[in-house]
């Protein structure tokens, strides 16, 4: 699919411009399980209520006559409609059709055809007769948010933060934005869920001190390492899983069921019979959080009902399992931070699922140290939103300020489809890079430009940001052009590039903005199997790198042979000969250290001659001449 | 320099000294002085980070948010600049090549080693034959460990090359404060550190494969 179709470049001087207004500006978690709305009154963040309640489940139903139920109401209609009752619907956003593959197996949704290439999910609903995307769905649940807050406000709303999982990818913040949008919400910036609970924390709670924020969610699993002092709150490392969270041990309880009540793992494709025991899973997860073992009972649309126990020892069994893929993402931010373990001041827990005993102990155990949990798990995040909108509309309070970092890793493709990064992972924004390039071939007139973003060493393992060209270079000698491209990220985390050839002063730049709905699957994948394959990276990064640099010797060797002979010393050309052959035989192999050593066994060969072609090179510019292209390449050390 | 919203002298801060204004950053600006530390290797850590952050909280775009176009750009090139000249401070081998670049030697990214399609215009600094024969033969002890499973191999390694880690930034640490500092021999140690510290990062890596708790600070590369 062509990078140009999933990205708008728009220019530099484009608005993006926000508009950020005093008085009511409130906070929006905008969860896989609940959403809720919280405000700052009087200097203190609270949740608004709707009645009694205070978190508005993220569930939307498609009725066939046309009208949508938000919320409870919905959930009600799960078990009749299951089709047409979308939740979890966070999982969807930012996918594609190939993405949503992995999490049909059980869930009850239709699903609209789609192109393999088309950058969104669509749910066929309303008994079939409509279509939606999950942006618009998410657009639903923001709707009933906003009206509650208005109606508690008494008025217009002037901006919202919006938290979404410091994991999420551009594709996947975009498509939450534009579901701001949608439902007429002016979104002043999104705000990663664990900076917003350890912003509760750290202004409610007094917090001081590195804490690491355990986040698990309906859908996704985060973790953030911060420092909280003097009301600098400043994000060490992110890092986590957006496809991992508190659904999966229902899928795992569920299959446990469907199991014993002899039943194929996909409920025989009957949406029906998937909700039905999707729920009981859930509330019997739910029941032995204070429970060690509980009832269950299955009546399937049939008719007919299946009774069976769970005990708390057997949901640790199913959950365990699913629990430990948070341990790499754990190990990752750590390091990253470069805090260790037993130098924390404490473990903070947000997300619903944190809830269980298990968790609770997970988590202990993992960090050797109890967990916090003062403020509630479901609404710590809406409360941290609701204060970051309030700094912003505010035009910041002098004594706090939130630093944040890059979650995902930045850079260029250079030749041989390497990775070359300029902004790495949980670097502090707003913040840039610079580095010159040159180029490759003789008389090249022109840059193209690759952005990527993810942490893989090969192109082709990262995710496509954009693409751009810088051309009008004059043709000249490979190496003497220079480019140097800027990189920078501002506090929302949109990158510039932007290129400059310092010869010519040619400029090009673009502001990158991924289109909505990129197809997904990817980061998580990139980040899981960048830490699998870290060894092989680094191995298949440097023998690409030394197989192109052996490439460029070879040709400037042999053109200097060619063109120079008369300033070779007996015996000399078969030396260098030798050395040339041994390195073609090195760089058919696979070790990039046997190409390394054979490029300097060559250099070392060469030396001597390089110093004579220079010394005539150097001879004949005094005349007047042009240097040849390969004078400066060879001897290089 | 005059401030850009009131025309009057802004003096030398990031805030105009008559408005309060954000001032655009001066590109020339050393990391010490963006900082407002003494150029100088010796670093109190602690004290630099406090005046990172006090400027952080005066700088930051969140800051700027209702501010108009010029302030908002300010805030940002201001904050771009003390984010890069911290990340640069805080790190004892960074802060030393960065005072050597300060000084014109630039000890280059990958020494010895030129990059394909990257411009390198300054001098690579030769690497020793000695460092090289070094880092192959614990290179080959860490594939034998890690081939072996072997972490208490890896850890001694790691634990070694740490401490001589330690001893050649103890060497840069001297050099620069000698009378005049001795900058080619910072600058040979220098490139010694990036190989150790490659070579911290690589055992880490698989220190991490063959290690399924969390752990401490074990294989940290300092």
């Amino acid at each position: 699919m062509p990078v140009e179709a999933l990205f708008g470049i728009s220019e530099p001087g484009e608005s993006q411009v926000k508009q950020v207004c005093k008085g009511r500006a409130v906070g929006i978690d905008l969860g896989t399980t609940n959403s809720l709305v919280a405000v700052v009154q009087a200097g203190q963040p609270i949740c608004l209520r709707e009645g009694k309640s205070i978190l508005l489940p993220s569930v939307v139903h498609y009725a066939a006559d046309g009208s949508v139920v938000v919320g409870q109401g919905a959930c009600e209609l799960a078990a009749r409609f299951p089709e047409d009752t979308i939740a979890s619907v966070k999982r969807f956003m930012g996918r594609g059709p190939g993405d949503a593959e992995a999490t049909r197996k059980l869930t009850p949704y239709r699903f609209a055809p789609g192109e393999a290439a088309d950058p969104m999910v669509r749910f066929s609903v309303a008994g079939g007769a409509r279509t939606v995307t999950p942006l618009e769905v998410s657009a639903e649940i923001l709707r009933v948010l906003k009206a509650r807050a208005e109606a508690e406000l008494g008025g217009e709303l002037d901006g919202v933060v919006i938290t979404v999982p410091a994991y999420f990818d551009d594709g996947q913040r975009q498509a939450t934005r534009d579901a701001g949008r949608l439902a007429g919400l002016e979104v002043m910036r999104l705000l990663n869920e664990p900076t917003a609970a350890a912003l509760a924390y750290g202004l409610d709670k007094q917090a001081e001190g590195t804490f690491a924020v355990f986040d698990l969610g309906g859908g996704t699993f985060d973790i953030s390492v911060l420092k909280l002092e003097g009301g600098v709150f400043e994000v060490k490392s992110t890092g986590g899983d957006s496809a991992l969270g508190g659904d999966d041990f229902d899928r795992a309880i569920a299959g446990r069921f469907l199991q014993a009540m002899g039943l194929p793992g996909d409920a025989g494709g009957d949406p029906c019979v998937a909700q039905a025991v999707l729920d009981t899973a859930r509330v019997a997860k739910e029941a032995l959080t204070t429970a060690s073992e509980t009832a269950v009972s299955i009546t399937l649309p049939a008719g007919q009902t299946w009774n069976g126990r769970l005990s708390r020892a057997e949901l640790d069994g199913l959950v365990r399992p699913v629990l430990d893929r948070c341990g790499p993402a754990v190990r990752r931010a750590l390091r990253d931070s470069g805090v260790a373990a037993d130098q924390l001041s404490g473990v903070i827990l947000v997300g619903g699922a944190t809830r269980m005993p298990i968790v609770r102990r997970f988590v202990g155990e993992l960090f050797g140290a109890e967990p916090l949990a003062d403020i509630d798990p479901d609404e710590v995040v809406a409360l941290g939103a609701a204060i970051q909108a309030d700094l912003l509309a505010s035009g910041g309070r002098g004594d706090v300020v939130l630093m944040d970092v890059v979650p995902l890793s930045l850079g260029l493709e250079m030749m041989g489809g390497v990775t070359e990064k300029l902004i790495h992972r949980n670097t502090t924004v707003p913040c840039g890079a610079v580095q010159t390039f040159t180029t490759y071939a003789d008389n090249q007139t022109g840059f193209d430009l690759h952005v990527v973003q993810g942490e893989r060493e090969l192109v082709a393992d990262c995710r496509s940001l954009a693409r751009f060209k810088l051309g009008g270079i004059p043709p000249t000698t490979a190496g003497m052009a220079r480019l140097k491209v800027t990189f920078t990220v501002d506090a929302d985390g949109i990158l510039s590039v932007a290129a400059r050839e310092e010869n010519t002063g040619q400029e090009a730049s673009i502001r990158v903005k991924p289109s909505y709905g990129l197809t997904d699957d990817e980061v998580e994948r990139m980040i899981r199997d960048s830490f699998d394959h870290a060894d092989d990276d680094m191995g298949a990064r440097l023998l690409t790198v030394e197989r192109v640099e052996a490439d460029r010797i070879l040709g400037a060797t042999r053109a200097a042979l060619a063109g120079s002979a008369d300033l070779l010393v007996e015996g000399e050309r078969e030396a260098i000969l030798a050395g040339m052959v041994e390195l073609e035989s090195a760089k058919a192999g696979s070790k990039h250290l046997a190409i390394r050593g054979a490029v300097q066994s060559l250099d070392e060969a060469s030396k001597e001659f390089a110093r004579r072609r220079m010394n005539a090179a150097l001879d004949a510019n005094v005349r007047g001449q042009a240097l040849d292209s390969v004078e400066r390449k060879v001897g290089k050390p | 320099m005059i401030c850009w919203s009131c025309q009057k002298a802004a003096g030398d801060g990031a805030l105009c000294a008559a408005c309060g204004a954000v001032q655009p950053p001066d590109p020339k600006a050393d990391y010490f002085r963006v900082l407002g530390l003494p150029r100088a290797f010796a670093f109190d850590a602690a004290g630099a980070e406090q005046s990172y952050k006090e400027l952080t909280k005066v700088l930051h775009p969140d800051r700027y948010a209702r501010a108009d176009a010029r302030g908002r750009r300010a805030s940002l090139e201001r904050s771009v600049q003390l984010n890069e000249a911290w990340q640069t401070l805080k790190d004892p081998v960074r802060r030393a090549e960065y005072l050597l670049s300060l000084d014109g030697i630039d000890v280059g990214e990958m020494s010895g080693v030129g990059r394909s399609g990257q411009y390198d215009d300054h001098v690579t600094l030769p690497v020793p034959q000695v460092l090289l024969m070094e880092v192959l033969e614990l290179r080959e002890a860490l594939a034998t460990a890690h081939s072996a499973s072997d972490v208490h191999e890896t850890e001694a390694l790691v634990a070694k090359v740490r401490s001589r880690l330690v001893t050649v930034m103890d060497d840069v640490a001297r050099g620069f404060l000698a009378t005049p500092p001795e900058l080619a021999t910072i600058a040979a140690r220098l490139v010694t550190v990036r190989y150790y510290r490659r070579f911290l990062d690589e055992a880490r890596i698989l220190w991490e494969e063959d290690t399924p708790a969390l752990g401490g600070s074990g294989a940290d590369a300092g």
